[in-house]
């Protein structure tokens, strides 16, 4: 029975060869871009997975009234573990703030994220240096460890683990450090590094106010998390309240708690965080779903079109004595080989994608290798697909009775009608989706590009550097005039400047101003002469920071037209505002310029020369003549010992405008993403509608012959065959404007500066459609129309 | 062999309620020969495809040999009609996908009757049918009383204990018919019971029985002398 099946099953698909050939195609391109989903998907839920306590580690944060973070205090690690039984184990963590430089002769490594750990937490997080975590041996020995690229570059032919001594800093700086051997930075984990530097302990002497440290803990199976958690809260406070007096301290802090935040979690959507990779990776998975479901769709509606024809197989087959069940496991086998073929050509044109769907998502997935999930999700893909797919036909065909459909004249157009021209819409409606949502991504982003961002960022070049230039002085921190002097002389250079931040989207820092008795938060950024000229910054009143005025470099500052709307300031030129103890005297407004990119609005900010509570002032930008900039920066890079002499060894710089440029990144992917979701959607569907239109029009080939006969000319006749399609693709469109409408406002929301929702788009879905529709449906009308009516009427 | 009684089927449509069948009786011994005919829409196809089980009736009764058929179930249905009956239908209804051969063929695994049997047994069906050159053939390439002829011998490779038949020859032209007539005559010599829904009093005329149906009634029955004293 099984071979007979089959030769009844490859006989049909023979027959309808080209359409099986689109289906099959059509499917793998889709099940391709699935895959890619899945793995991309499995890929971003397993960080760290491969840690044996994986379900049992937590993240403990705290929560202000205002904000979440992730950020604790040494002490607090110590204080759970002696508590609480429940907590198997306690640790911390400490992120590299700064970029070290190391050296080994002319090798040189930029650590930019140097790590500290508590070997309590190495252990949690189950770090592994080659050889095995080790305890260090006493209360302040570090056991450091480079990750093993990063020992790479500095020890490019070292093959044996053997303790080496680097220099740290310039090479004339004489500090040397000792890296106990290389360490797996696993890139698939939360926990990514450089280096790392393990203690026994770390952050002894620093007290509950020193938040620069992550704890992680891990409790025993089953513990009941909710209640440790509120029992940690109970425990922070009663730490905090230790020998505190001062009531409105005491309440507030009575007003923090803390949560406890599974490793599982940290990835896609911590706690203290922001959920927008999440949201991503799911809208990704809908996307991938739903290209799949636009593929299996094709043979669902290429089996109603067949059904008229496979009912009399299956009215005979029961006559015969065949159960339904057979039946229905015979459609299902038969969409099941197409379904494995199309499985085998997907996971090829998948291998073939994935370098560029890697490069997009900056990862590094690959089909092919042993632990692979895909060696189970792939066979539950194949039977999912199979399902939706083979529904249908399975339960309809297979429920036909068999003395309805062997009457001779049985149809079953009529009872599928509604099924296969929704199936249809809805293919196109996913389609138009994608396509508006293309369009409008394209807007925005085309508006990013053009719009004047009020500085300018072309022919500024940021210089990387850790010479502290602050005023006034701290830790050391030199002058900066004597660098712009010398920076200067060379040609082509026309403005230098030092600041705490350049213009590259990252967040200022935040301070309490008071103007005229209101006090407020401002971003502030500390900056020296000549910053808003090298930026091009536009000036609105008052004027720039000059080295005429020598009070610039004491008490004057700038602010931007957002500062002044958040005071009410009328006339603000020439008032104080106070801040950091000190009266700053505006001398200027500035236009705003989006530093942030466009998606926060532009913050109120303050500018200043002089600041005690600033950050470490040491982000050079230097505005260079376009045609010498080649010139000038080699000029720079051979003298920048001497200009720079504290940390002149190393010239690093980078373009500010394609600092800025990475900003669009996420918008960029996001674009690749639809452009690819849109084309293979429409793909897909048109392929669908290839099919099926061919399928329907050699349906009616002796309708078509009769009309001819009676006189219906070529026009007339391709106007009937694509008015029923034209019908469906315009509902099409209008079912998803509005969906569209909606999905791409909420997109266009996420902008603090976005562009008018347009009105093109709609219309140029439509037209797409239309044209697409017409064009293949006719392809397939023009081989009925030119068809001789006495041939198509010869055959019975 | 077989014994209805009180048999009613009612098509209902969003419009109308249509009574096929309107209280049947009717009995056919083994062996036998019966003809049904009627005008166009009193319910003859209805009936044949009762007593095949490829319709349920709304009440009445039907017994083969001794067995009651309308309380069986799908399963029950399927094996009965399996192993007991055999179709001919007006259109062939051949499976285009297969060959003469394979269409043949396709009762008999449904049996579950093993390859090398089937074989024999097609094969001698095909020589007896007179197709054996066709046996390669798709549905396509037949004449229509090749078809039908194929389909005949689909019919009665099981070798059933019932032949139901509706209008054997209703596609086909007079000489085309009268093979496939006598096809059945020979079939019936060796025992098949037969029941064979027709417009033609010449095909009537092979019978040994004719029965009268209108409106959904058996309106009368005449016994066909001239081939009951043939069959004596
Ligand atoms: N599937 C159906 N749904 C509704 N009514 C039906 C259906 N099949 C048959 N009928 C009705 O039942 C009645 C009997 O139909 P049936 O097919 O048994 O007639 P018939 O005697 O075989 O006619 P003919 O000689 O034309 O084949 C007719 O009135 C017909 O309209
Ligand atoms: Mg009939």
């Amino acid at each position: 029975m099984f071979k007979l099946n089959l030769k009844i099953a490859l006989r049909n698909l023979w027959r309808n060869r080209i359409i099986t050939s689109i289906n099959v195609g059509g499917l793998a391109i889709a099940l391709a871009a699935f895959i890619l989903v899945v793995m991309y998907f499995t890929y971003e839920t397993s960080f760290d997975k491969t840690n044996p306590n994986y379900n049992n580690i937590y993240v403990v944060g705290r929560i202000y009234p205002d904000f979440k973070t992730n950020y604790t205090s040494p002490p607090f690690a110590k204080a759970i573990k002696q508590n609480f039984p429940e907590v198997e184990n306690a640790g911390i963590t400490k992120r590299g703030f700064f970029e070290f430089t190391m050296k080994n002769g002319k090798n040189t490594l930029f650590a930019k994220n140097f790590m500290q750990a508590d070997y309590n937490a190495a252990k949690i997080l189950d770090l592994k240096p080659t050889g095995g975590l080790e305890k260090p041996a006493g209360e302040v020995d570090r056991l450091s460890y480079l990750s093993e690229e990063s020992m790479k570059v500095l020890y490019p032919n070292k093959t044996d683990n053997k303790p080496e001594m680097v220099g740290m800093g310039s090479s004339n700086s004489g500090i040397t450090s000792k890296i106990n051997g290389s360490i797996i930075n696993n890139l698939h984990s939360n926990i990514t590094f450089d280096g790392i530097s393990i203690g026994n302990e770390i952050g002894q002497g620093e007290n509950y106010g020193m938040n620069n440290y992550t704890t992680y803990i891990q409790v025993k199976p089953g513990t009941d998390v909710a209640n440790l958690e509120q029992k940690i809260t109970k425990l922070y406070r009663n730490e905090l309240l230790k020998g505190e007096t001062d009531q409105k301290t005491i309440e507030e802090i009575k007003s923090i708690s803390t949560f406890l935040d599974p490793l599982s979690n940290q990835h896609l959507k911590p706690k203290a965080g922001n959920d927008a990779p999440y949201k991503i990776l799911i809208a990704l998975s809908v996307l991938g779903i739903l290209i799949l479901v636009i593929a299996c769709i094709n043979f669902t509606n290429l089996s109603i079109a067949q059904a008229t024809k496979r009912a009399k197989e299956v009215g005979i087959k029961k006559v015969m004595g065949a159960y339904r069940f057979q039946l229905t496991t015979q459609f299902l086998a038969e969409i099941f080989i197409q379904c494995l073929f199309a499985t085998v050509l997907a996971l090829i044109v998948a291998e073939l994608v994935l370098p560029y769907f890697n490069n997009l998502f900056q990862i590094n997935l690959s089909v092919w290798h042993i632990d692979n999930d895909l060696i189970w999700q792939l066979p539950l893909i194949l039977c999912l697909i199979t399902l939706i797919a083979g529904i249908y036909p399975a339960i309809v065909l297979s429920g036909f009775k068999p003395a309805l459909v062997l009457k001779g004249n049985f149809s079953t157009s009529k009872q599928s009608y509604w099924l296969r021209n929704s199936l249809l819409v809805f293919q196109f409606s996913i389609a138009v989706i994608f396509i508006i949502g293309l369009f409008i991504i394209n807007s925005q982003l085309k508006y990013m590009r053009s719009e004047d961002l009020g500085f300018t960022a072309n022919q500024v070049v940021y210089i990387k550097n850790q010479t502290l230039f602050n005023n006034p002085v701290k830790f050391g921190s030199l002058n900066f005039e004597s660098v712009r002097d010398k920076i200067l002389k060379i040609p082509g250079i026309k403005s230098a400047t030092v600041a705490t931040d350049v213009p590259d989207g990252a967040e200022n820092g935040t301070n309490g101003y008071t103007f005229e008795g209101v006090q407020s938060s401002l971003d502030f950024v500390d900056v020296d002469f000549d910053y808003f000229e090298t930026l091009d910054i536009k000036l609105k009143q008052g004027r720039f920071f000059s080295q005429s005025f020598s009070t610039d470099t004491a008490n004057s500052a700038v602010i931007n037209e957002s500062a002044v709307a958040k005071y009410g300031m009328k006339n603000p030129v020439g008032k104080t505002i106070k801040g950091c103890n000190i009266d700053y005297k505006i001398v200027g407004v500035i236009k705003d310029f989006k530093a942030q990119g466009f998606e926060s609005a532009v913050q109120p900010t303050i500018y200043t020369i002089k600041n005690p509570c600033g950050n470490y002032k040491t982000q050079i930008m230097l505005k260079i003549e376009e045609n010498k900039m080649a010139d000038a920066l080699a000029t720079l890079k051979a003298q920048w010992p001497q200009i720079n002499p504290k940390d002149g060894q190393d010239f690093r710089y980078e373009f500010l405008d394609e600092l800025y440029g990475k900003l669009f990144k996420k918008q960029e992917q996001l674009q690749s993403v639809f452009f690819a979701a849109a084309l293979l959607t429409i793909f897909i569907a048109i392929l669908g509608l290839f099919a099926f239109a061919k399928y329907i029009t050699n349906g009616r080939i002796k309708e078509i012959a009769v009309r001819k006969i009676l006189g219906a000319s070529d026009i007339q006749i391709f106007k009937l065959i694509n008015r029923s399609f034209l019908v469906m693709v315009l509902l099409a469109n209008v079912i998803s404007w509005p969906v569209a409408y909606i999905l791409t406002k909420k997109w266009l929301e996420t902008f603090a500066y976005r562009i008018d929702l347009p009105v093109l788009p709609f219309m140029s879905s439509a037209l797409i459609t239309i044209l697409l529709t017409v064009i293949t449906v006719s392809i397939q009308a023009k081989k009925a129309v030119k068809a001789n009516p006495v041939d198509a009427l010869k055959y019975e | 062999m077989i014994r209805i009684e009180n048999l009613e089927k009612v098509y209902k449509t969003e419009e109308v309620e249509t009574t096929a069948l309107n209280g049947i009786n009717l009995h056919v011994k083994a062996g036998e020969f019966v003809s049904i005919m009627g005008p166009s829409g009193c319910g003859k196809s209805t009936l044949l495809n009762v007593m095949g089980l490829l319709d349920k009736p709304e009440s009445g009764s039907y017994k083969f040999i001794d067995t009651e058929l309308l309380t069986l179930n799908d399963r029950e249905r399927s094996n009965f009609r399996k192993r007991n009956m055999g179709f001919v239908f007006q259109n062939f209804n051949l499976i285009d996908e297969l060959t003469v051969f394979e269409n043949i063929e396709l009762p008999l695994i449904y049996n579950k009757i093993p390859a090398g049997e089937r074989k024999t047994l097609v094969n001698e069906i095909i020589e007896r049918m007179n197709i054996v050159n066709r046996s390669g053939h798709f549905p396509q390439q037949l004449s229509g009383g090749q078809q039908q002829r194929v389909a005949v011998a689909r019919a009665l490779v099981t070798k059933p204990k019932l032949v139901l038949a509706d209008e054997p020859t209703g596609n086909l032209d007079s000489s085309h018919g009268n093979e496939v007539m006598e096809l059945l005559c020979e079939l019936n010599e060796t025992g098949t019971t037969i029941v064979m829904v027709t417009h033609s009093s010449h095909d009537a005329s092979f019978s040994n029985r004719i029965i009268n149906l209108k409106d959904g009634h058996v309106i009368s029955e005449k016994i066909n002398k001239s081939r009951n004293e043939e069959l004596i």
